[in-house]
């Protein structure tokens, strides 16, 4: 951890559920993706990186619950983002 | 000269750790956008992304939507308060 690179019980230590364990859990899997501005993307989640950066598959932008929009694939920068919600976990 | 040093019972909690403290239980997370978060806190990063499960997002205009499991980008979190409930104090 950054500011605390001494301590012994380092928060980011157990990977299996922290936010990289969570997202390879999800990667492939239908996810909603909402964005600071409220877009809600939905979509396949092909892969994620570190900036939050998502490439989506057969990806569909949504608004009051209805289908506005839809793409192939896309590709959503990371700042942006506000969550990335697994829709069937 | 030397510093005092600081006595035995003084070990405060640094503010990581007291998040550290609430994975598995309940917190409410207020956004600097006036938007908030309810649900269990499953884990975190250095940027204090969250992982959170059984989630409420509470919108003052949109209401109230629900989520299983959700990816918190942590770039917008202004507080969060282990063990609450998203409630308002009446009066």
């Amino acid at each position: 951890m950054a500011t605390n690179g001494d301590s012994p019980d380092t928060p980011a230590a157990d990977t299996s559920r922290d936010p990289s364990g969570f997202l390879s859990e999800i990667i492939g899997a239908p996810v909603t993706v909402k964005l600071n501005s409220g877009i809600v993307y939905k979509g396949d989640l092909q892969s994620v990186d570190g900036y939050m950066n998502i490439a989506l598959e057969r990806c569909k932008e949504w608004a009051n619950g209805k289908v506005v929009r839809s793409w192939g694939d896309a590709f959503v920068r990371g700042n942006n983002v506000s969550y990335i919600s697994a829709d069937n976990a | 000269m030397s510093l005092p040093s600081l006595p035995k019972f003084h070990n405060p909690l640094l503010p990581l750790e007291l998040v550290d403290k609430c994975v598995g239980s309940q917190i409410w997370i207020i956004m600097n956008n006036h938007k908030e978060f309810v649900g269990k806190l499953i884990g975190f990063d250095d940027y204090v992304n969250m992982v959170l499960e059984d989630v409420r997002e509470i919108d003052p205009v949109e209401g109230e939507t629900r989520m299983s499991k959700i990816l918190l980008n942590g770039n917008n979190i202004c507080m969060m308060v282990p063990g609450g409930d998203g409630k308002w104090v009446d009066g």
